[in-house]
């Protein structure tokens, strides 16, 4: 074993004896094994240097019998020292002080080393206290790269949750979110909206005012996207599409999706009202459909998204287009899980591009009101 | 009762200069060393002898013979343990003629020493 190299790497060794020979002899000894080494002559020297800024010393070689600051001293300041109680630090002693080594080792000292020095002894001591040192060194790095890790995860979170959804930025950094984002199954509301006449709007107005109105669209649809629950999967332009049920159950997801879009459609007309003095004529269409689909991680490597994929999430957006300005279109199964809590109309069987059979098609005319929001 | 014991024990002295691969020329800094620093203990013995102050005697005696010991000063190494005990142990009555006698044997070590060329 050759630790020689490695363990001189690591710091010096600082040798306190008041004997001049002892110390040339340890010197030389440790010398032998890679090891250099600074000299002390007492206690009080000793604690000096280390406190000097001494910063090399990666274990001490204590005598016991020292004048001025004996080794028991020297040993209990260093312990108490916070800054220096890491070092490790062996005692010196004659076999004839085996019970001042208990002593030194209650104290706090790491190991002894008898006199007369047996090289291959004092190799080994030494050897095993560096070794103690740099493992414990490590473990402070490593709680130390760990606290900035941390750090940085909740920094990325903090980022991550002002792009992702509030939903999908926790499933990311939660313990089952490994699992959640490679994929799963379940039922599952999807909601699609856009603005009618947007097109025409932003083919006529300055970028400065398309970009303005969406900000505002975006910020009022935003806030009620949030505040019923839903996981915004993406907004482009003026579309937006929403999930319900996922990552987080609800039961009563259909009912979330729906009552969204009616308050979306409210708080639409409140600002269509004020584009329309300033010239915009446009409209706000919805489509939703439940059914069974696949949510997950979806993209490729450098651009993911967390994504749903299934046939309801097709007919929402085919249910969007197809909506007129103002209308929320359901599927017959969205349809039948809040029929107690809308009052709906029927708009026929509609033709939906990739569908072969025309789709049963309800629009949402209002909110059936609570009872207790009845007036007597 | 230490006459028998060798002023200077080869066999740890072999020892010694295997442990440091053979060379010479520290052995021989480490003599210097010991001499150097020797008169310093020896003084001290002798001081606090005369005084009868047997708390004083100890670290001086229990240097020695550490130092003593490493380089194989076995009869140096013994007498300054009994004075290092002696110390502890309070038994000032007996300090005076063990400092002599730690005196004796330095003085024998060092001409050991020099007959050995390992010292000037």
């Amino acid at each position: 074993m050759s630790a020689a190299g490695a363990a001189g790497a690591t710091g010096v060794a600082l040798v306190v004896d008041d004997s001049a020979v002892n110390r040339m002899l340890l010197a030389r000894h440790l010398a032998s094994i890679g090891i250099a080494s600074r000299e002390a002559a007492d206690g009080a020297a000793a604690l000096a240097a280390l406190r000097d800024g001494a910063t090399d010393v990666a274990v001490v070689l204590l005598d016991v019998m020292m004048p001025e600051m004996d080794g028991y001293e020297t040993l209990a300041a260093i312990k108490s020292d916070e800054a220096l109680r890491h070092l490790p630090v062996i005692m010196i002693s004659g076999v004839d002080e085996l019970d001042s080594v208990a002593r030194c080792i209650e104290l706090g000292a790491a190991d002894y080393l008898p006199k007369p020095f047996n090289p291959v002894i004092l190799a080994a001591r030494v050897r095993a206290s560096l070794a103690d040192k740099r493992l414990r060194d490590l473990e402070l790095e490593n709680a130390a790269a760990q606290a900035a890790l941390l750090e940085t995860i909740e920094r990325q979170k903090e980022e991550l949750s002002r792009f992702l959804s509030p939903q999908v930025a926790a499933l990311v950094s939660s313990a089952e979110g490994q699992q959640m984002l490679a994929g799963h199954r379940r039922e599952a509301t999807a909601v699609f909206c856009d603005l009618r006449g947007f097109t025409a709007f932003s083919d006529s107005a300055e970028p400065e005012e398309v970009l303005g109105l969406l900000r505002e669209y975006h910020k009022q649809m935003g806030e009620l996207i949030v505040e019923h629950g839903g996981t915004l999967e993406h907004f482009a332009g003026d579309g937006m599409m929403v999930f319900f049920n996922d990552p987080v159950l609800q039961a009563d997801h259909v009912a979330r999706a729906v009552r969204m879009a009616v308050a979306m459609r409210e708080r639409f007309a409140i600002l269509a009202a004020r584009w329309a003095k300033l010239g915009f004529e446009l409209g706000f269409g919805v489509g939703i459909a439940t059914g069974y689909a696949t949510l997950g991680r979806i993209g490729f490597e450098g651009r993911y998204d967390y994504g749903m994929v299934g046939t309801a999430v097709i007919v929402a957006a085919r249910l969007s287009s197809k909506a007129e300005a103002g209308q929320i279109l359901l599927n017959p199964r969205a349809h039948a899980a809040v029929e107690e809590l809308v009052v709906a109309e029927d708009v026929g069987a509609l033709e939906l591009k990739g569908f072969a059979r025309p789709l049963p098609t309800v629009n949402v005319v209002s909110l059936v009101a609570k009872p207790e929001s009845v007036p007597a | 009762m230490t006459d028998d014991l060798a002023v200077l024990d080869s066999s740890v002295l072999d020892e010694l200069l295997a442990s440091v691969d053979g060379d010479e020329a520290f052995i021989r800094d480490l003599v210097e060393t010991y001499l150097a620093e020797g008169p310093q203990h020896m003084e001290q013995i002798a001081a606090a002898a005369g005084r009868a102050d047997a708390e004083a005697i100890i670290r001086p005696a229990h240097t020695l013979k550490s130092s003593s010991a490493a380089l194989g000063a076995a009869r140096l190494s013994a007498i300054s343990k009994q004075i290092e005990f002696a110390g502890r142990e309070g038994r000032v009555v007996d300090l005076a003629s063990l400092a002599d006698e730690a005196q004796a044997a330095w003085t024998a070590t060092v001409a050991a020493l020099k007959e050995a060329g390992l010292a000037a």
